[in-house]
């Protein structure tokens, strides 16, 4: 049968058949146009997207700068030591590998379990993985003869951070240990990644964790680097594509002195105490030094928990720097500001005579301040009152002042508050006022207080760094400076000049003249030191008591517990009459001053003048 | 007589066009998987069968087809039937039948079967069609559906029943049936969705709308997909260059997803030249259908090509991220022997019924 199509039917289908295919041209716009959205609209997010699946950065560890003292000499450096490093993808078993490297390399059974654990948990992404750390010279060796056999391992050069002088630097430089994070993400790699860091230090990613090491983190850690691998779908790695090789971090010049620091060590000895050392001309601490000390060398590379306990548990306190934190009462040492403030508010004049019995008997309620010489001075003026240390001078002398002003005239000498520019974790302490012992205490102010503070005791106390920062200001005829540790140039101390004391030019030739005295006169207090040098120097000895006591032979009573004997300290600076450098230094129970702290501070002197 | 024996049957723009798909598709497999030859030179074996079987297909009369339809029709079923008792499955489903060492997915043979034996059905029959042949045409369909949906095999089902939609609404199905048809479409579709749809085709519908709830499950297929085309830009990074398609990132790139691996390489120039060959190819198929010497032939080609179309499209929309995953070819571009021959097989009919023209009394 043969059916006759009209016209009609033809027409019919055409119009449906265009009708389908402009639905289907339709379609195909759409196609086109979600293509070009994707290609062209969105192409940056895409080839992003893509990138983000294939490329997989690993960071590379950077070389922490070296700190060094003010010549440039090294106080610590990296060290580099041999590490085994094995490349899990070519090793198939583990414990068969371990079998053949036990000959080469001395292994505990702990380094065997630990390698077993970490090939299990990284063998999948062929990344390096560390054997044994610090090998041996013999190990190095024996691997090498044997390195043919063992293509899966190699000896590659891994870091230590060490100081050629461990114990004398530990409270001012402080130590480094692995860091918090493992990780650092500043840097564009995402933080499961840093588990894969090549990394250039024994102990993985290090950071500063107290000292220098800490308040400087930022300018001695560099920048990482990192090396971009393409992975497939399945995270293998496939090759290297791109490196951003890492950047070192700076070395930071500090204005400590190794060979100061040393000699106050040294003449520090084993007792308990701190020195510190400015530089007057740029402010610069030379010497920081607190004894007694523990080994930044085996803090930062591993030390044994038990070591670590019996550091902890020590009753001498290691850990505590007692040059920026220890608290001790200025004691005599305090009596230049007080003559000076005397002196500024026209309550003495050098020329004023008062009469020294050996005590002071304070008007209100008769109560007697005792000085240290039995039957006193008899008549002295500022300047013998300085030299021979008389204590009823300085105790007439703070009955007569107004305590807020007293205090706030100790202020600008930097006590009560922190005088480091970039010192870590220092103690500012705090200045005695009626308002700050009513507050603290709920006792009122008494006159008797005040009296005390004219001696350096009662509730005055300082930091051996405060009182270096206040000898320097004296030394340096009232020129406000800011101590850094670090040079000027790299410094992060804020340079907000502290304000200089106004003080006439005579009286500080006097006031000088004085304090060298104190050393190089026949009837200074510290003259037991005058012929340890063949330079001039001024100062001023103090012996701080700990216990509050009247008469010299209840002293002697309890003088058989040693820390409960007086802490010996002496200020000074030189060479006189152009001084250069000021000193502290504090012996805890080191009783009196001149004699036993004196020496210290001439030994650093000295050193740092060359001498 | 003899003049006739001499005639070969075949339409030169619609052989350049496919064996220029071709050609650029075995380029793209070579790509897509990782440079191993062998899987581009096995399928440009079946390239070759191909074009030889589409030629010896178009020197069939149309008569030939019109005549075996039921006979087609009913083998199509009958495959279909031993694909359910025999085939292996493979991933959850049976959808291939077996001969030697030649595995073939049954429901291919449907796909034109379907269509050619509705055109015998209805090519004669008055305008507009009555409902009681409107009705046995939808009984076919559906039955045809469910077949090849209970495989199962959703995608290639609702393929099959467009191949006979299209030839019913061609043949002058009457508009009144369309808009009541759809009108029952989309009130029974909660029922579709709640009840005929599987979990997991519930699934693909459900990431198309929001890829990114679930990156790594199955979205993982269409975010990486558009990463892969997104990433190519205008100008493609470079044959063999693609970093999703050869790191792995891109799934299924040698069959349903090699348009990403297009579209990444060769970018959205590449992407312009591959639609552009098969736009010509639609085009050249409704002109041969418009100008075809009866309506028999008119609507075998408007529905076989149509079903090509759909086959098409789906592919490119759900590759770019318009459609839920189907699983549906590229067709001449895609790895598969079966789907490859029957689409030849397919432009072998088109050929024969678009250039056989009526014997003209001389």
């Amino acid at each position: 049968m043969i059916f006759e199509e009209r016209q009609v039917e033809k027409n019919n289908f055409s119009s449906r058949a265009i009708f389908l295919f402009s639905v289907i041209g339709i379609s195909f716009l759409a196609v086109l146009l979600q293509v070009f959205a994707l290609q062209v609209s969105s192409y940056s997010n895409y080839e992003l997207a893509a990138l983000n699946n294939k490329n997989y950065s690993v960071p590379i560890q950077s070389l922490r700068g070296e700190i060094l003292d003010r010549k440039g000499q090294a106080i610590v450096r990296n060290d580099p030591t041999f590490d085994l490093i094995t490349y899990p993808d070519l090793i198939n078993n583990p414990k068969s590998f371990l079998e053949l490297i036990r000959p080469v390399i001395y292994l505990s059974e702990i380094d065997e379990a630990n390698y077993v654990k970490k090939f299990q948990e990284k063998a999948f992404v062929n990344k390096e993985l560390v054997l044994k750390k610090n090998l041996t010279v013999e190990e190095i060796a024996r691997f090498n003869v044997r390195s043919f056999a063992l293509q899966n391992a190699f000896i590659a050069k891994r870091y230590r951070r060490i100081s050629d002088y461990p114990k004398i630097f530990s409270h001012v430089l402080g130590y480094t240990s692995r860091s918090d994070n493992q990780y650092d993400l500043s840097m564009d790699i995402p933080r499961s990644h840093w588990v894969d860091a090549e990394l250039i230090y024994a102990n993985g990613l290090i950071q500063g964790k107290t000292g220098v090491e800490e308040t400087y983190d930022k300018h001695l850690s560099g920048k990482h680097g990192k090396r971009i691998y393409e992975t497939n779908a399945r995270g293998r790695l496939v090759k290297a594509i791109g490196y951003y090789p890492p950047k070192k971090g700076l070395d930071l010049n500090t204005n400590l002195d190794i060979q100061a620091q040393m000699s106050a060590a040294e003449a520090l000895g084993n007792r308990k105490g701190a020195v510190v050392a400015i530089d007057l001309q740029s402010g610069g601490i030379n010497v920081l030094y607190s004894a007694p000390s523990y080994s930044i060398n085996k803090l930062s590379n591993g030390m044994s928990v038990k070591e670590f306990q019996t550091l902890i548990a020590d009753s001498n306190k290691p850990f505590f720097n007692r040059a920026s934190q220890g608290r001790y009462p200025p004691a005599s040492t305090i009596k230049p500001a007080i003559g000076m403030f005397g002196l500024t508010n026209k309550l003495i004049t050098w020329n004023d005579e008062v009469d020294d019995p050996g005590f002071f008997t304070l008007p209100e309620n008769g109560r007697i301040f005792r000085g240290w010489k039995e039957g006193g001075h008899r008549n002295v003026d500022l300047k013998k009152a300085i030299l021979v240390s008389s204590n009823t001078y300085f105790f007439k002398l703070a009955y007569q002042s107004d305590m807020e002003d007293l205090a706030l005239y100790l202020s600008s000498f930097g006590f009560g508050g922190k005088v480091c520019g970039d010192c870590f974790d220092e103690d500012g302490v705090f200045l005695p006022t009626p308002e700050w012992k009513f507050s603290n205490l709920s006792i009122p102010w008494f006159t008797g207080d005040t009296v005390n503070i004219g001696v350096g005791q009662g509730y005055l106390v300082a930091t051996p760094l405060q009182l270096a920062n206040y000898i320097s200001i004296i030394a340096n005829k009232g020129k406000g400076m800011m101590p850094s540790i670090v040079k000027a140039e790299q410094s992060i101390s804020k340079i907000d000049n502290p304000r200089d004391i106004p003080f006439p030019n005579p009286d500080w030739r006097k006031m000088h003249d004085a304090l060298t005295g104190v050393i190089e006169s026949d009837y200074g207090t510290a003259r037991s030191i005058k012929n340890l040098k063949n330079f001039q120097v001024a100062g001023k000895s103090g012996t701080a008591e700990l216990v509050s006591l009247d008469s010299k032979e209840a002293y002697l009573e309890i003088r058989d517990t040693e820390l409960l004997r007086d802490h010996s300290i002496i200020v000074a600076f030189g060479p006189m009459p152009y001084p250069r450098y000021a000193v502290s230094v504090v012996i805890e129970n080191g009783e009196s001053g001149g004699a036993v702290a004196g020496p210290v501070a001439i030994e650093v002197l000295k050193s740092l003048l060359n001498e | 007589m003899n003049k006739k024996f001499t005639k070969i049957y075949y339409d030169p723009y619609l052989f350049f066009s496919i064996f220029l798909l071709c050609v650029f598709g075995l380029f793209c497999l070579y790509s897509a998987s990782n440079a191993d030859a062998s899987i581009a030179v096995k399928q440009s074996i079946y390239v070759f069968l191909g074009f030889i079987i589409m030629i010896v297909t178009s020197q069939a009369d149309p008569d030939l087809f019109r005549r075996t339809a039921l006979f087609f029709i009913i083998s199509a079923v009958l495959l279909l039937g031993i694909t359910f008792l025999f085939g292996p499955e493979i991933n959850g489903a049976q959808r291939w039948v077996r001969m030697g060492s030649f595995s073939f997915q049954s429901s291919e043979l449907l796909k034109l079967a379907l269509p050619i034996f509705l055109a015998n059905f209805l090519f004669d029959k008055k305008l507009p069609i009555q409902p009681k042949e409107t009705i046995i045409a939808l009984i076919i369909i559906i039955l045809s559906f469910f077949l090849v949906a209970r495989q199962p095999d959703l995608g290639t089902g609702l393929i099959v029943a467009l191949s006979g939609l299209f030839v019913l609404f061609l043949s002058g199905l009457s508009w009144s049936f369309i808009g009541g048809a759809f009108a029952l479409l989309i009130i029974s579709s909660p029922l579709i969705w709640n009840s005929l749809l599987k979990p997991f085709q519930q699934q693909r519908i459900a990431t198309l709308f929001n890829p990114e709830s679930d990156p790594f499950g199955a979205g993982w297929n269409i975010t990486q997909s558009k990463i892969a085309i997104g990433s190519g830009g205008i100008f493609g990074k470079g044959f063999g260059e693609g970093s999703q398609t050869q790191l792995n990132f891109l799934p299924e790139t040698k069959t349903d997803f090699i348009f990403s691996v297009i579209g990444e390489e060769f970018g959205f120039i590449g992407v312009l030249l591959l639609m552009s060959i098969y736009f010509f190819i639609l085009m050249r198929c409704l002109y041969l259908a418009l100008s075809a010497r009866d309506r028999f032939c008119r609507l075998v080609i408007g529905g076989i090509t149509l079903t090509f179309a759909s086959n098409l499209i789906i592919n490119l929309s759900m590759v770019v991220g318009l459609l839920p995953v189907v699983g549906m070819p590229l067709p001449f571009i895609s790895r598969g022997g079966s789907s490859l021959i029957s689409l030849f097989f397919a432009f072998g009919i088109i050929t024969s019924m678009g250039t056989h023209k009526k014997f003209l009394p001389q």
